[in-house]
C-alpha cells in the first residue's frame, strides 16, 4: 500500500511541474541567446527594475536559432545573431526593424560600432559582445614584435613547434590572405596559391590546431597562438609573461548584436532591454559574465579590475583599421577557400 | 562450460578486439568521470580531489531547471510510450498473423530506422505550425515528440515478454467465464509486469538523453539538460559539464543495471 501511496505522490508532483508556468510579473521577455552568454546578475537586475519575468533559451549555432525562428511558432523576442548572419535575418524579414538608434541609451555606442557593414547606423541591433581573432606570445620566449601574422606563419626560430593556431578556417585563410596583400573573398589565384603553400608550409612548424588554449597555452605547452582575445586575456591572467599582439596585416573581428524578432509578442520589453544594456554599467555585466567586450563606451570603470586595463579587450588606434567582419563569401569563393583548409587538414 | 574448438568465442584474437573495443569505448568516460572531481578549473590537468564542481552544478538555477525539465518529460513520455506500447504489442501478438502485420511492425519501430535529423526537421516544421494556430507552447510537444521516439523501446520488450508467455493461463481464465478484460487485468497484466517496467525504464533514459529533437522542438524556456549542455560547449567547458554528465551517467547506468536484473529475474 505504501508504494501505491509513493507513486500516487510522485506522479502528482510531477503533473504539478508540468502544469506549473510562470511567475506573476507585469511583463515577459523571451530571450533566444547563444548557450553560456547571458549574465544571471543582468537578468536579475533587468527583471527588478521592470518587473517583466525574462525567459532564456540558448541555442549552439546561428544555423539552429536560424532554421527555429525560421519555422515560425518559436514564441522568442529577442535573438542575437554574429555579423555574418544578421544580414541573412534581415534578408529574409525576420527581424524587426526596431530603430535602436532612437533609443536613449544609444549615444553611449562606440562610434566605431554605428556604422558596421552589416546594419550599418543600427537599424535593427545593438551590440552585445564583441572580439578578435589575434596573436599571444609567451615573451619569456620570444621578445620580438608580436604584432604581426608572421608569428604564426613565419614563425621565429624560438617558437617553431610551440605554435596553436585555432581550428577555424575563415579566421585562418582571411589572416594569410591579408598577409599577401589580398582582400576577402578574394578569387586571385596567384594570391590564393600563396595562401595556401604558405599554410602548408607553415603547418608543419605549429604545434596544434585545437581549443584548449586557457590550459595549456598558460602552462607552458604552447609558447604562441593564434586566438581570440578573450581565451588569451584569460591565459595571461595566469601566466603574466603572456602578451597580446594585433596582426598589423589584418585580423577577423567577431560581434553578436540584439536584435528584435518580427513576430515578437513583447515589442516593447525588448526594447526595454535593449535600451537597458546599452547603459554602459550593465554592458560591464555582460562583459564580466562572458570575457569578451560590449562595444559601449564608459563600461569599462564598471569592469571587474582585472578586466579594466586588459589589453586584449581594446584594439589600439594605429591597428584599427587592420580589424574587419568577415561576411560571407560567394558560394564558388567559399567552396575553393574550403578546398584549401581540407589540404591543410591532410 | 568448455568451449570447443570450433565455438565463435574461441577464434584467436577476439580477447584482443574485445579489450580494444572496451578502451575504445570506456576510456573516455572514464576520463571524463575522473575530471569531474578535479580540483582545478582544468579538463586535462590534475589538482587534486574535490566534489566542488558537483556542488557548483546543484546551485546552479539553470542546471535545476533543466534537470527538473528533463526529468519531467522523461517520466511523462515514458509513462504514454509503455502504455502505447503495451498495446500495441498485444495487438500484434495475441493475434493470428495476417497479410499488413510486418508493415505495423515496421510502422512502430519507425523512429529506430528514421535519422533523428529528419524527424526533428519534420516536427518543427509541423509544430511550430501547430504552436501559431493555437499559441500554446507549452511542454506538450516536447512530450509528444519524445513519446513517439520512446515507444519502440517500450515496445521490444514487452513484445519479447508476450511472445515467450505461455498462452495455457490465457486460455485457463477464458474457460473459467473470464472476460476478455478480466484476462487482461488479473492474468496478463500481472505476467507482463516486469517487461512494461523494463519498458517503461529504458524509454525513460532513451528521453532522458534526447538531443537532436529536443534542440528543434522546444520552445522558449524549455531546455532540458543535454540541451543546456551542448549550449555550454560554446566556451570553453568547465568541470562543471564533467560533474553534470556524471550524475547523468550515473542515473542512466543505475536505470540500465536495474532493467537487466528485472529481465533476469523473470528468467
Amino acid at each position: 500500500m505504501k508504494m501505491k501511496w509513493m507513486t500516487t505522490t510522485a506522479m502528482a508532483a510531477v503533473g504539478v511541474l508540468a502544469l506549473a508556468g510562470s511567475a506573476s510579473a507585469a511583463g515577459e521577455l523571451n530571450i533566444y541567446n547563444w548557450g553560456d552568454y547571458t549574465s544571471p546578475e543582468l537578468i536579475k537586475k533587468f527583471e527588478k527594475e521592470f518587473d517583466v519575468k525574462v525567459t532564456i533559451t540558448d541555442y549552439d549555432s546561428n544555423d539552429t536559432a536560424l532554421a527555429k525562428v525560421r519555422a515560425g511558432g518559436h514564441g522568442f523576442d529577442i535573438v542575437v545573431p554574429s555579423a555574418n548572419y544578421l544580414q541573412i535575418w534581415v534578408k529574409e524579414g525576420l527581424l524587426q526593424e526596431s530603430r535602436p538608434d532612437q533609443l536613449e541609451n544609444f549615444k553611449n555606442v562606440d562610434e566605431r560600432w554605428v556604422d558596421v557593414p552589416w546594419d550599418p547606423g543600427r537599424h535593427y541591433s545593438v551590440p552585445w559582445l564583441w572580439g578578435l581573432t589575434g596573436i599571444g606570445v609567451n615573451t619569456s620566449v620570444y621578445k620580438g614584435d608580436i604584432n604581426t601574422s608572421a608569428i604564426f606563419l613565419d614563425p621565429p626560430e624560438e617558437l617553431v613547434g610551440k605554435i596553436n593556431v585555432a581550428p577555424e578556417m575563415n579566421d585562418v585563410l582571411f589572416a594569410t590572405i591579408r598577409y599577401f596583400g589580398g582582400e576577402w573573398c578574394t578569387m586571385d589565384k596567384d594570391v590564393l596559391r600563396k595562401v595556401r603553400d604558405k599554410l602548408v608550409e607553415a603547418k608543419a612548424k605549429w604545434l596544434a590546431m585545437d581549443y584548449s588554449v586557457t590550459e595549456k597555452f598558460p602552462a607552458g605547452d604552447y609558447s604562441a597562438v593564434y586566438y581570440w582575445n578573450g581565451a588569451i586575456m584569460r591565459s595571461r591572467l595566469k601566466n603574466a609573461d603572456i602578451k597580446f599582439g594585433h596582426p598589423k596585416e589584418g585580423f577577423p573581428i567577431f560581434m553578436d548584436s540584439v536584435a528584435i524578432l518580427k513576430d515578437a509578442k513583447n515589442t516593447d520589453n525588448a526594447k526595454l532591454f535593449m535600451n537597458f544594456i546599452m547603459d554602459p554599467e550593465n554592458a560591464a555585466m555582460i562583459s564580466a559574465f562572458a570575457k569578451y567586450s560590449n562595444g559601449i563606451k564608459g563600461s569599462e570603470k564598471f569592469l571587474p579590475p582585472e578586466m579594466q586595463s586588459a589589453p586584449e579587450l581594446v584594439i589600439p588606434e594605429e591597428f584599427a583599421k587592420a580589424g574587419e567582419f568577415l561576411l560571407s563569401c560567394e558560394p564558388e569563393t567559399q567552396q575553393l577557400y574550403t578546398k584549401i583548409w581540407t589540404e591543410l587538414q591532410k | 562450460m568448455r568451449r570447443s574448438r570450433f565455438d565463435i568465442r574461441a577464434q584467436p584474437g577476439f580477447g584482443l578486439i574485445t579489450l580494444f573495443t572496451f578502451f575504445a569505448l570506456y576510456l573516455p568516460i572514464a576520463a571524463l568521470v575522473i575530471y569531474s572531481f578535479n580540483g582545478a578549473e582544468s579538463l586535462s590537468r590534475w589538482d587534486g580531489f574535490s566534489t566542488r564542481w558537483f556542488a557548483a552544478a546543484w546551485q546552479n538555477a539553470a542546471v535545476q531547471d533543466a534537470a527538473i525539465r528533463s526529468l519531467v518529460i522523461a517520466t511523462w513520455a515514458a509513462l504514454i510510450a509503455s502504455i502505447a506500447a503495451t498495446m500495441a504489442a498485444l495487438a500484434t501478438t495475441r493475434t493470428k498473423p495476417y497479410r499488413g502485420l510486418t508493415f505495423k511492425y515496421a510502422l512502430i519501430n519507425q523512429p529506430l530506422m528514421v535519422p533523428e535529423i529528419v524527424t526533428a526537421v519534420a516536427l518543427l516544421i509541423v509544430f511550430s505550425r501547430i504552436k501559431v494556430w493555437t499559441g500554446y507552447s507549452g511542454l506538450g510537444y516536447l512530450i509528444a515528440a519524445h513519446t513517439a521516439f520512446c515507444i519502440p523501446f517500450a515496445y521490444l520488450p514487452i513484445r519479447a515478454r508476450l511472445e515467450s508467455m505461455d498462452l495455457t493461463l490465457e486460455r485457463a481464465a477464458a474457460d473459467l467465464y473470464a472476460s476478455s478484460w478480466q484476462t487482461f487485468r488479473y492474468v496478463t497484466l500481472p505476467l507482463l509486469r516486469p517487461a512494461i517496467i523494463a519498458g517503461f525504464m529504458l524509454a525513460f533514459v532513451i528521453s532522458l538523453d534526447d538531443v537532436v529533437i529536443t534542440e528543434f522542438v522546444k520552445s522558449g524556456g524549455q531546455d532540458t539538460l543535454p540541451t543546456y549542455m551542448l549550449g555550454q560547449l560554446r566556451r570553453e567547458t568547465s568541470p562543471e559539464i564533467n560533474a553534470i554528465a556524471t550524475v547523468f551517467l550515473a542515473l542512466s547506468t543505475a536505470l540500465v543495471v536495474i532493467f537487466f536484473f528485472i529481465n533476469r529475474k523473470k528468467q
